[in-house]
């Protein structure tokens, strides 16, 4: 960090604090006012090497080095540039941003591609570097609170290249600020394929402890030249190389509460368990099927439930993801001593699988989206991927299914959190069978033994 | 033990409404429906409540909803809903007016 951002940042601190919501008392916006908006290099004036930094961060190049999935090449990158998987059985090379086939029922055709939740232009597109990459960053959609969304869609140039529009009016300039977390969830709230799809993400403060605090995303997200720091979610990989938990000495540390039983817990227990007691989104969705919409398009079949429907599934964790053509999910076990019981959502998807190699195939959604032919999407997808024989593949890959954990990292609640009967009676949420215990300590984990005496007292504090 | 009972309750009837929206309307009453928008109107940036028009896609009749949470205002201020966006909306008739309970764009992969 260089001093200059040092002090930008102690003194962006120093702001937010003494004023409510910096937006609007944006130190540059008298100069903005004067000069206009002119992309990045306006903002370099002042805040310079920004744009540089941002292209080196996961947000520009959707990938990264990854170091906790097994089967996985050290010196490659890998995100939402390149992976297949069964969440969205694509990915920015295969589904770049362009026009689907025309309907052959309704002669219309629309944009459609996965890099449309990145923040170029397109023609500077994802891990895009140099100048014009510099110049096509879009500071707005995460820094403005007076963002107009209707800029931002996808159109044709002169040139006939697809464009990703941007608003870079003044007026969105004039309002800047920390990025509040509608900015965030320009992108995340639909991530998956829809409003909670991917993982039942809203964040009010019906549905989370933190944001009924008044708290947004980068209060935990704290970015550090525009590194923003993640967790180890096993299905979402890339990261900057910055990490946050719960129990970072700067937010909770290891012992939260004030009862030593629940600390006791926390070696084992990840604070997740207790305190996100459900998830929700899709839980399955099938690739090699597309349903017709009203709209008579196509879209792949998915089932969903709401954002806290679903119970969560509770397995050992150790931060280490296993990665086959047919499952992604968390390694660890009781054993290990580094392992946490930690809950994850469960999402089963059905797409193609090349036959002669058993590997998960990925498909290109313009044709499917328009027709439903599944099988032309994943030609177009071996084709664009250099397969050898890409013709042979689409016409034999076999069906089959992927199993995929998600980590469940949001919609903290304290008033609901598990509490000692929530696992210790025999009905309780976790399956300690599956987890590893032996049926002697089953039994007692599971007797009111463990749990009568404080409960008792509770209750009569309680009433 | 109120607490834990609570607790334990919720845990076992799991998947309630109280713990999705905090609405507590019966889930009977709730008309459900897919349309596209072919007008919204709100009263300026301070508006607590909308209208929008919906063709209904089953039977092309126009059905006004009226949209009061605050996130789905905020979309219609900054444009991230617009006209000709097909949405997926819930809502419950309460004094004549089609009050929405969730109003989302449908979106594919
Ligand atoms: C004339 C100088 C100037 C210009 C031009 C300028 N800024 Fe700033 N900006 C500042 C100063 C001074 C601060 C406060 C100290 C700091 O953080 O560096 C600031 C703070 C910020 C902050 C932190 C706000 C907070 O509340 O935490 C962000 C974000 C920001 N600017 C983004 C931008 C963006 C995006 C642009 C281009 C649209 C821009 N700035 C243009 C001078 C400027
Ligand atoms: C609406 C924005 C949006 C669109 C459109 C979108 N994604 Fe993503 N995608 C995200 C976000 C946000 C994440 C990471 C956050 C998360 O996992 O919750 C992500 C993560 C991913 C990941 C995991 C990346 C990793 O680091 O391991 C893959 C793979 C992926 N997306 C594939 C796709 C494919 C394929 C498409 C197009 C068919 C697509 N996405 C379209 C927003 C989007
Ligand atoms: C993907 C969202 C995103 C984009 C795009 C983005 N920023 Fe930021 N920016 C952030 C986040 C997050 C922070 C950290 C906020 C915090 O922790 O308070 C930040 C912080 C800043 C700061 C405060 C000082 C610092 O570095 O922490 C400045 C200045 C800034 N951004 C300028 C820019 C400029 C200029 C651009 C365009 C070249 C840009 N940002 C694009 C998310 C973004
Ligand atoms: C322009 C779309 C967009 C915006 C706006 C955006 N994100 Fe993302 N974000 C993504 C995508 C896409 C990914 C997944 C990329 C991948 O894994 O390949 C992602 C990944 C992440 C990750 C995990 C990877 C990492 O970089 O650590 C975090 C955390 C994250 N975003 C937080 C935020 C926060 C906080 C904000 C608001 C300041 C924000 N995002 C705004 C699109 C966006
Ligand atoms: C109270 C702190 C907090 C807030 C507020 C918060 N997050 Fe997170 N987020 C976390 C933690 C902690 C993790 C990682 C946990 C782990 O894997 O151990 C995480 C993980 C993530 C991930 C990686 C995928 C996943 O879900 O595990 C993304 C993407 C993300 N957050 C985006 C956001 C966005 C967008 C917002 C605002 C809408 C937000 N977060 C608000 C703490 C927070
Ligand atoms: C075994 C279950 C369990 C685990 C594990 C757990 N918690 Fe808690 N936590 C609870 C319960 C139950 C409450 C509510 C206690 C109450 O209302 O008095 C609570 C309360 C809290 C509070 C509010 C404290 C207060 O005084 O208001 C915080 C903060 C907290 N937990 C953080 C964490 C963090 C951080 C972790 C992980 C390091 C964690 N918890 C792990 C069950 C757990
Ligand atoms: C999220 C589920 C969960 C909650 C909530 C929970 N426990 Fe536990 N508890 C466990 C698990 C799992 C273990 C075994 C940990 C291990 O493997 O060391 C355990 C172990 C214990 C033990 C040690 C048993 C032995 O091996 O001798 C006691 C005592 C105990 N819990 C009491 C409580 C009390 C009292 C509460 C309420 C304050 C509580 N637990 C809440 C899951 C839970």
């Amino acid at each position: 960090m260089s001093k200059k951002s040092v002090t930008a940042a102690v003194l962006g601190l120093a702001l937010a604090a003494t004023t409510a919501l910096a937006a609007g008392v944006h130190p540059g916006k008298e100069s903005i006012e004067k000069s206009g908006y002119k992309g990045p290099e306006t903002c370099e004036e002042c805040h310079p090497g920004s744009a540089k930094g941002f292209l080196d961060t996961v947000h520009w190049k959707h990938a990264s080095k990854v170091t906790n999935v097994e089967g996985l090449n050290p010196k490659e990158e890998y995100g939402m540039k390149n992976r297949i998987y069964v969440m969205c059985n694509g990915n920015d090379i295969v589904n770049n941003l362009k026009e689907i086939p025309k309907s052959p029922v309704t002669g219309k055709s629309k944009f459609s591609g996965c890099n449309t939740c990145h923040p170029g232009n397109h023609l500077s597109d994802v891990g895009s570097t140099g100048a014009a990459a510099e110049a096509a960053v879009d500071c707005l959609v995460c820094h403005s609170t007076d963002y107009d969304f209707r800029q931002r869609k996808p159109f044709k140039n002169e040139k006939g290249e697809v464009v990703m529009g941007q608003d870079r009016s003044a007026k969105a300039a004039l309002a800047i600020g920390k990025p509040t977390v509608k900015n965030c969830m320009v992108c995340h709230e639909a991530a998956g394929g829809g409003v909670i799809v991917k993982r039942g993400f809203t964040f009010t403060k019906d549905t989370d402890a933190h944001a009924a605090k008044g708290m947004v995303c980068v209060d935990c997200h704290k970015a550090k030249n525009h590194k923003m720091p993640t967790g180890h979610d096993p299905n979402n990989w890339a990261n900057d190389g910055l990490f946050v938990s719960c129990s970072d000495t700067s937010c909770h540390g290891v012992k939260p509460h004030k009862d030593a039983d629940l600390n006791r817990h926390c070696a084992k227990i990840a604070c997740q368990t207790c305190h996100i007691p459900r998830t929700g989104g899709a839980f399955a969705k099938d690739f090699t099927v597309w349903e017709q919409t009203p709209d008579k398009f196509y879209e792949p079949t998915t089932l969903k439930k709401e954002a806290n429907e679903t119970t969560p599934v509770y397995a050992w964790y150790n931060g280490t993801v296993k990665n086959t053509p047919h499952f992604i999910g968390p390694k660890g076990s009781k054993k290990d001593g580094k392992s946490k019981i930690t809950p994850f959502k469960i999402f089963q998807g059905k797409a193609y699988y090349n036959k002669q190699t058993g590997e998960l195939l990925s498909m290109d959604f313009a044709q499917p989206m328009s027709d439903g032919d599944t099988r032309a999407g994943v030609l177009s997808a071996a084709k664009t991927l250099g397969l050898k024989n890409p013709e042979k593949i689409a016409k034999e890959a076999v069906p089959g299914w992927q199993t995929i954990y998600f980590g469940s990292n949001h919609l903290v609640t304290k008033t609901k959190a598990l509490y000692c009967a929530n696992c210790h009676a025999p009905n309780g949420v976790l399956n300690f069978k599956d987890l590893g215990y032996s049926d002697k300590e089953i039994l007692k984990l599971t007797s009111p033994e463990l749990f009568m005496e404080k409960l008792a007292q509770k209750q009569k504090e309680d009433w | 033990m109120k607490k834990a009972v609570s607790v334990m309750v919720l845990v076992a009837v799991a998947a309630l409404t109280i713990f999705c929206f905090g609405s507590i309307a019966s889930a009977g009453e709730e008309v459900k429906m897919v349309g596209v928008i072919t007008k919204i109107e709100i009263a300026g940036k301070d508006a607590k409540t909308a209208t929008a028009t919906l063709k209904d896609n089953k039977t092309e009749q126009l059905v006004v909803i009226t949209v009061e949470d605050d996130l789905t205002l905020d979309k219609f201020k900054d444009h991230r809903i617009v006209e000709g966006d097909e949405i997926r909306c819930k809502y419950e008739v309460i004094d004549g007016k089609n009050v929405s309970k969730l109003f989302r764009k449908t979106a594919g992969c």
